[in-house]
């Protein structure tokens, strides 16, 4: 059996494992036996016709075998889409999807609805520069409540940001060297 | 995972799935989860308990997935083209056994990963890392902790070169350090013996320091 992600050398991405566990709605078109599938059956089978969320591991291999077809999950839904358009940069994508530009592009071209692809750009774009800028100029506090509406890329591109600042302070004045080696954690012990 | 079991010798209790509210396959990405949900790059305790459920889930699977197949070769089916119902449960069981696989694959090539990172960075020698950590390690860990530090150290006296050091020449073979933990005396650096109380502050060769600032013990003073 194929493994796609083990060819493109992601196989032990904790990330790429996490993105494929976002859940997708399936429709079942045959019925499968001695599995739990469908939290509604009584026995451990799914039957023809059942609709289930399954997570985009199983959702994408089944829908090659044509034994479930695919439907947009919620986080794609028409409601994001309007308060993206109204406010992209308020909008709490991390609830939504952790995932949320990632996992687009992986769900994008299994439910052939070709205007999430263009919905995920807009959407990058409007946040885009209110992260890098919040990077920047947000005090810890309000930082933190920024941060929880970030997705998991968004907090990736926030702390690139925040180091690439970091290190150019650092080669402008200069300073030690050598550090704790980050492996540690940067919790001390308290000094007494 | 094996292929080679006889279908035969399973009987057909096998058919029975143990119950519970999750679906199978999604039991390993929590510890996938685990991995990500520290700060980067650092340790958490090895969660055994966790480890071990999974490979009963892909037991599981893999039980299902053969009785499935015996049934239909019972059936007289042949379970390479047919397309059934039982064909469509094995499918599944096997795309969770394989994916329980790669969670669990993932979750030791990662830990390992932060595990060389140790003897590179920390020392090479387990009583050298602080505790807090060699708790968090597996038996199996700390055992290829050392192989791993073995095989470098063994690299390197060959090759005659100290590779775990700070990759830049310094601009001074010397550096002014200060003491951050009770290190007591008794610690030899270039043939003199010091006293290493906490919060003194000494003038060491950087290739001494390096490996206590490393630890966190001392700390480098600039400017």
């Amino acid at each position: 059996m194929n493994d796609t992600s083990s060819r493109n050398g992601k196989y032990f991405d904790i990330d790429e494992i996490l993105i494929e566990e976002e859940l997708v709605p399936v429709v079942f078109h045959k019925s499968a036996n001695g599995v739990k599938v469908d939290p509604s059956a009584e026995k451990d089978c799914v039957d023809e016709g059942a609709k289930v969320e399954l997570p985009f591991w199983l959702s994408q291999e089944l829908y090659l075998r044509q034994a479930v077809s695919i439907n947009v999950p919620a986080c794609f839904n028409q409601k994001t889409r309007r308060e993206i358009q109204a406010d992209a940069a308020n909008v709490d994508l991390r609830s939504r999807c952790p995932y949320f530009y990632e996992f687009g592009c992986k769900i994008a071209p299994i439910v052939g609805d070709r205007t999430i692809g263009k919905m995920l750009l807009s959407t990058f774009q409007m946040r885009y520069k209110d992260i890098l800028t919040k990077a920047h100029t947000a005090a810890y506090a309000v930082a933190s409540k920024f941060l929880a509406v970030l997705t998991k890329e968004e907090t990736n591109l926030y702390e690139a940001a925040q180091s690439s600042m970091a290190a150019f302070k650092k080669w402008r004045i200069g300073g030690p060297r050598i550090q704790r080696a980050s492996v540690l954690g940067r919790k001390r012990k308290p000094i007494d | 995972m094996g292929d080679d079991l006889d279908p035969t010798i399973l009987g057909p209790s096998c058919l029975r799935i143990s119950k519970g509210k999750e679906m199978h396959g999604r039991l390993g990405s929590r510890l996938v989860k685990e991995l990500a949900s520290g700060e980067k790059g650092q340790l958490t305790h090895f969660n055994d308990e966790l480890l071990n459920e999974v490979i009963k889930e892909c037991s599981e699977n893999f039980l299902a997935l053969q009785s499935l197949i015996r049934k239909m070769q019972e059936e007289g089916l042949d379970f390479q083209t047919t397309r059934n119902a039982d064909h469509y449960g094995a499918l599944i069981n096997h795309l969770s056994l394989i994916r329980n696989k790669r969670c669990l694959m993932a979750y030791v090539y990662n830990r390992a990963e932060m595990i060389q990172n140790l003897a590179w960075t920390v020392g090479l020698r387990l009583f050298e890392l602080p505790e807090e950590i060699q708790e968090k390690l597996s038996h199996l860990e700390k055992d290829y902790f050392k192989r791993h530090s073995a095989a470098l150290e063994s690299y390197m006296s060959k090759v005659d070169l100290n590779l775990n050091v700070d990759m830049v020449p310094p601009k001074d073979p010397y550096i002014k350090v200060r003491v951050l933990d009770d290190l007591g005396e008794g610690i030899v650096v270039s043939d003199k013996a010091a006293n290493f109380a906490r919060h003194s502050m000494h003038f060491l060769k950087r290739t001494d320091a390096e490996p206590y600032i490393s630890r966190g013990l001392m700390e480098e003073l600039t400017g």
